[in-house]
């Protein structure tokens, strides 16, 4: 079961969009952070169920971030929402570990999707 | 109304704004890829509201080189969704782009001398990046725009020219500003969307509608 979602995103309107859709689907209890450095931390500090990372963000970025928690977490499930759609980057991200790649905006069929494939994996872990 | 984005639009629907030119970018950053087989790194992008008369000093102050001999391309759009987008190719770079399309000799085998050659590669890269920006931002915010033809100002200053046609000086406009870097040349362009003074009231009401679809 999904208890904790950590959001990461630099764009306050993202988050807002995010956290919109994940409301509508269950009751998380749901961690934003700013940043990918800000992200890592709150990760370390709340240990999400599941966690949404952006790309494209400042101070750190969110390939970085990706790397940094699945070095210290490796079972650590990272989905990239991303308006970084090339395929490069969808390979990168695919190979510093992340459970999936989302393109922006998020859609909520697809959100939730997603997430019941995670919490399949987290009650057969 | 004064020319500052926080007497016009709240720090939401800035925030908001910037992120669908983020979504519009990464949509044509992976469009350009396709052509040149090349990743695309992306900024985060820069929202500032200024009057028109401002605009030259503005682009001029936010490209690396300064603006002395840049290279240009810009294209006006018409619509409840109007403005000006810009692609500007700073010296040194603008040469190595060349080179970089110029792999795809074939597509271009009609030009006859260099400059058409060259100014033909530039509105070609150009016309991609402002076509699939401007476009995936007027379908996302459920709109359609109409393009005129874009024009190219070779090796010269940013002038004021490129706003006349929708802007008087003492309009305020809102200008958002990214550059694309092609990492493996290491080479970039600077994509400056200016929205004019009369788009703003619809633009207001469709940032909305966009944050009222979650």
């Amino acid at each position: 079961m999904i208890k904790k979602v950590l959001v990461v995103d630099d764009s306050r309107a993202a988050r807002f969009g995010l956290c919109a859709i994940l409301s509508k689907i269950g009751q998380f209890e749901i961690h934003e952070a700013g940043d990918g450095k800000a992200g890592v931390d709150k990760f370390n500090e709340v240990m999400p169920d599941v966690t949404f990372m952006d790309l494209t963000m400042p101070v750190m970025d969110g390939i970085e971030a990706l790397a940094e928690i699945k070095k210290v977490h490796p079972e650590a499930v990272v989905i990239v929402l991303s308006a970084d759609v090339q395929k490069s980057t969808v390979e990168r991200v695919m190979s510093r570990g992340a459970m999936t790649f989302l393109s922006k905006p998020p859609v909520k069929d697809v959100v939730e999707g997603i997430l019941a494939e995670v919490a399949k994996k987290l009650e057969s872990a | 109304m004064g020319c500052d984005p926080g007497g016009f639009l709240s720090e939401l629907e800035i925030d908001a704004f910037q992120e669908l030119m983020n979504i519009v970018f990464g949509s044509a950053a992976a469009d350009l890829a396709e052509v040149i087989d090349m990743h695309v790194v992306l900024s985060v992008p820069m929202l500032k509201m200024t009057r028109a008369s401002e605009l030259p000093a503005f682009i001029s102050q936010n490209i690396e080189d300064g603006s002395a001999r840049s290279t240009l391309v810009e294209q006006t759009f018409l619509g409840r969704f109007s403005g000006v987008a810009l692609i500007v190719f700073p010296h040194d770079d603008e040469n190595k782009f060349i080179t970089l399309f110029r792999e795809n000799e074939a597509m271009y085998a009609d030009f006859g001398s260099p400059m058409d050659l060259e100014k033909e590669i530039l509105l070609e890269v150009g016309n991609i990046l402002i076509g699939a920006c401007v476009s995936k931002l007027a379908a996302m915010l459920k709109e359609s725009v109409i393009y005129e033809p874009p024009a190219i100002a070779f090796k010269d200053t940013i002038k004021t020219g490129f706003y006349n046609r929708l802007l008087k000086p003492d309009n305020c406009a809102i200008v958002l500003r990214t550059s694309f870097r092609f990492e493996a040349d290491d080479i970039s362009c600077y994509f400056f969307l200016v929205t004019s003074e009369s788009s703003l009231i619809w633009l207001k009401k469709a940032i909305n509608d966009y944050l009222n679809q979650f």
